[in-house]
């Protein structure tokens, strides 16, 4: 009906036009465009990649890659730009066409600002199916792909358990740490489970967490992607949680919205401690200190939580929090989306550093909420303090802002 | 999988071409320098609406041999020696967002993007200017000003993906230009490159009496004459309040008389936007008050004193005319104004819309609305004409025409240029301006003799005087194109 009201002009102007006009209009109305778009099937939304190509690019100034790397080729539109090239055959497979699609942070930045709500991101995952199934895609990533395929998680460590000794295999909240949270970031996963102990909270883990699939999904890997989403699914199922918690964004965004529903709630650590404090189930003692929280753009775009993190904060006595210019959904990349951290190491630090800059006009303290951010931003300057919310809420808890991270 | 793209015009040699390839890279950089396909591809084309045919049926008409992203002045003047000594052309890139083709390597060659050069070296309070260079995007330069408590006022529709030297050199106007001025007014010195490697710079001083200012001929000339590389802008103090209003009148007329009435009293309220009868039910069908009426958008801002001043002056002077629609009207025209969908709603349907602003002095403004409207809609398969007019002065006002169509028995571009030519033939015989602020580019370059007259020729002159070689961006302006190529 609003689609009707909002296009009567152009309806009222059809049926006054005249006759070779109107059936020109209609003729073309009806069948233009699928002279354009490819002839056989493909992966990628070849109609939204038309129409996010035929854009004069109104996200371009928000796009981390396209600052860093100030080439048209890595601009959102100018990346499908070539992509219908491509996908319509007019242009060649080659390593240089097919390596922009995989300089992308996912971080739907360009969402944002799209009257057609596109993400870059999103298309140019479709666009890296297409390029996989053409046995195309870098083969630097497919050795990467197999490593994973292979060891459950992208990182050499191998660890994909967190070995509490739970002996618990079903409870209400099934806690899912993360393979980088596992692997890289071993003191948020405990800090999390202490905070879980000292408020009662039933929660059981995975005795054995395979990678969530998020690279595997961003880089195009359909196949192998569904392999890890169908046995993470089968094993958070067995548990009979009712709530999944994720430490990381990534984590809890593809089990929430890529994986099919699995009858039980996906929530970030950041919602569920909020939840925790609001009920009176968590009450938290002063810290002292300053700091900044820098929003990963996973949590607070793909899964639209950025006033949890902001309020747990605020539920702290006398901690300081300020906020950087580029904060909630504005938030700028820390460079590790899309896993361009593996693709391109040097372009990724970069964005970490720049997104840093920002940050230090607030504080050198910094709290997150995702492994990767962290990561990325300590890896960026040393000289920065970074931490995870939870991390800060064990300290709160435990009144001692600096020793709970040597606790843990 | 082969590649179907056209390879690039021009007459050079692999061999030549691997020589020049070799000087720019160790002028500015091996990395800074790319003659890889997916680049070359990437820098065929800017936002002219004959590009979407183009990217539609897959074709890439033209494309540059060499794409340079140089970070200095001095770099942008070493590339442009070695295209006069090597007689190369040089088209210059910012965002790649101008609408009449102004930045389309026609003749291969050198594109120069400038968008490593995209430094602000100065915000001065006391003199209220910024110093940017040329290649910054203008969100990224607003944002910046904005952070700092500052506006430069100059918002147009593409504030989002253009850079400020685009915006310079195509003399582009902001949706607030009514208060703040159009790019040419807020520029107040500048540097530049010139067509034979000659770097120029002016003073900033607020004015000056020291003969012609040299410099201004850059501002318009896309290009053709140089290469902007940095400016010193007019900045403003972000304004203390903000009003929004709205309208609707009987018919333009109505709407014209009272914001010319408002300026003659010396009041310029940041935004008017008057929409005509169609053009309201397009952008305006929620608001029922302003059924087959034409709607006036205004937004008032800067100081509270002033302010309240032009608000007490507009009701005073809308009162008997018009129907008051609140802010709300307002409010939805602030969400929806940087949208721009019609390209990729329609063009893949075949569908052919497009924009033509033009200038007209108070006198002559209804005639040249009438008879645009007319003269387009009389062109077989357009279905579609409206206006709105965005920009005024106490002398005039500036037209913003849309129209839309099918090619019917013609070929998509033919229909396209027979209602550019219809559009322009009637704004020259209204007494118009054929371009209030998009520019020239290709589009327009067959009509800018007629609207220019001798002062072509003396245009011509310069150009020659500059750029023997012709190497500045040839091909645009209603210039020649190519060394071998007379007009």
């Amino acid at each position: 009906m609003e689609k009707i009201r909002k296009n009567k002009w152009l309806i009222k102007l059809v049926v006054k036009a005249n006759l070779s006009t109107k059936s020109k209009l209609v003729e073309n109305l009806l069948s233009a465009e699928k002279k354009y778009l490819p002839k056989d099937k493909t992966e990628a939304n070849a109609k939204n990649v038309l129409k996010c190509a035929l854009c004069p690019n109104m996200c371009r100034f928000d796009c981390p890659v396209l600052k860093a790397e100030k080439s048209e080729a890595l601009s959102p539109s100018g990346k499908t730009r070539v992509a219908h090239l491509l996908e319509t055959g007019k242009l060649g497979y080659c390593k240089e066409t097919v390596n922009i699609f995989y300089r992308d942070v996912d971080c739907d930045a360009c969402k944002q600002w799209c009257p057609f709500g596109f993400s870059v991101g999103d298309l140019s995952i479709g666009i890296k199916r297409d390029i996989a199934k053409r046995g195309q895609a870098p083969p630097a990533l497919v050795a990467i792909k197999e490593k994973i395929v292979e060891q459950h998680t992208i990182y050499p460590e191998r660890i994909t358990s967190l070995d509490l000794n739970l002996k618990k295999t079903k409870a209400d909240v099934l806690f899912f740490a993360g393979c980088t949270t596992l692997n890289k970031r071993k003191e948020n996963a405990i800090a999390t489970t202490k905070i879980l102990e000292a408020t009662g909270v039933d929660f059981a883990v995975l005795e054995e967490e395979w990678c969530c699939g998020y690279p595997l999904h961003a880089l195009g890997f359909q196949k192998e992607f569904q392999a890890f989403a169908e046995r993470n699914l089968r094993a958070i199922r067995e548990t009979r949680c009712k709530t999944v918690v994720c430490s990381c964004p990534s984590c809890a965004y593809m089990i929430k919205k890529i994986y099919p529903s699995g009858g039980y709630e996906v929530k970030h650590s950041s919602e569920f401690f909020w939840e925790l404090i609001r009920n009176n189930k968590l009450s938290l003692n002063g810290v002292d200190g300053e700091f900044v929280f820098h929003d990963p753009c996973v949590l607070s775009r793909k899964l639209e939580v950025y006033e949890e993190p902001r309020q747990i904060l605020r539920s702290i006595p006398k901690i300081v929090v300020k906020e950087a210019y580029s904060n909630r959904k504005k938030t700028q990349c820390c460079g590790r989306g899309g896993g361009l951290g593996i693709v391109d190491p040097a372009l990724s630090l970069q964005l970490a550093k720049n997104r840093v800059q920002q940050l230090k006009e607030a504080s050198t303290s910094v709290i997150t909420a995702c492994p990767s951010c962290e990561l990325a931003l300590k890896e960026a300057d040393e000289t920065i303090e970074v931490m995870d919310l939870s991390e800060i809420i064990l300290a709160a808890l435990k009144n001692d802002g600096r020793k709970a991270r040597e606790e843990s | 999988m082969p590649s179907e793209i056209d390879q690039s015009k021009g007459s050079k040699t692999e061999s030549e071409k691997n020589n020049i390839f070799q000087r720019l890279r160790s002028a500015i950089g091996s990395e800074n320098v790319s003659t890889q396909e997916v680049d070359r591809v990437s820098y065929s084309r800017d936002y002219w609406p004959i590009t979407f045919r183009w990217l539609l049926e897959g074709k890439v008409f033209t494309m540059p041999d060499f794409v340079c992203w140089p970070a200095s002045t001095k770099e942008v003047s070493d590339i442009v020696k070695i295209a006069n000594e090597e007689k190369v052309p040089i088209t210059p890139f910012g965002e790649g967002s101008g609408v009449l083709g102004g930045a389309i390597p026609i003749d291969g060659g050198i594109i120069i993007d400038l968008k490593r050069m995209n430094k602000i070296s100065e915000i001065n309070d006391q003199n209220l200017t910024v110093t940017a260079q040329a290649g910054i995007n203008l969100t990224i330069l607003e944002t910046e000003l904005d952070r700092k408590g500052y506006t430069m006022g100059h918002f147009p529709q593409s504030f989002y993906c253009s850079s400020l030297g685009g915006n310079l050199s195509t003399r582009a106007a902001g949706e607030l230009s009514t208060k703040y001025g159009k790019i040419d007014d807020i520029v107040i010195s500048l540097e530049a490159v010139l067509p034979q490697g000659e770097i120029i710079k002016s003073k900033t001083v607020p004015k000056s009496s020291t003969g012609p200012a040299v410099e201004r001929l850059l501002l318009g000339a896309e290009g053709t004459l140089g290469i902007i590389t940095e400016a010193t802008l007019k900045i403003w103090p972000k304004p203390e309040k903000t009003v929004l209003k709205s309208y609707s009148f009987e018919n333009v007329q109505d709407g014209l008389d009272v914001v010319r009435n408002i300026l003659r009293k010396g009041l310029f309220p940041a935004v008017i936007r008057l929409y005509d009868a169609l053009e309201t039910e397009r952008q305006f069908y929620q608001f029922s008050q302003a059924k087959n009426r034409c709607m006036l958008i205004l937004v008032m801002e800067g100081s509270e004193e002033l302010v309240k001043a032009e608000e007490k002056t507009v009701e005073t002077l809308c009162k008997d005319h018009a129907v008051d629609s609140g802010e709300e009207p307002a409010r939805h025209w602030l969400e929806i104004r940087f949208n721009v969908k019609e390209a990729a709603d329609f063009a893949p349907k075949d569908v052919i819309f497009d924009t033509i602003e033009v200038s007209v002095t108070w006198d002559k403004s209804m005639n040249l609305y009438n008879s645009m409207i007319s003269a387009m809609k009389k062109v077989n398969g357009v279905f579609y004409v409206s206006a709105h007019a965005s920009h005024f002065y106490p002398q005039g006002v500036c037209f913003y025409f849309t129209f839309a169509g099918v090619p019917v028995k013609a070929k998509p571009e033919e229909f396209y240029g027979k209602v550019w030519d219809a559009a322009m033939k009637a704004t020259i015989d209204a007494g118009g301006s054929i371009s209030h602020h998009h520019g020239i580019g290709i589009m327009r370059g067959k009509w800018l003799g007629i609207e220019l007259g001798e002062s072509m020729e003396t245009l011509k002159k310069i150009k020659h005087a500059l750029d023997p070689e012709n190497i500045m961006n040839p091909g645009k302006m209603g210039l020649q194109l190519g060394e071998n190529k007379k007009e």
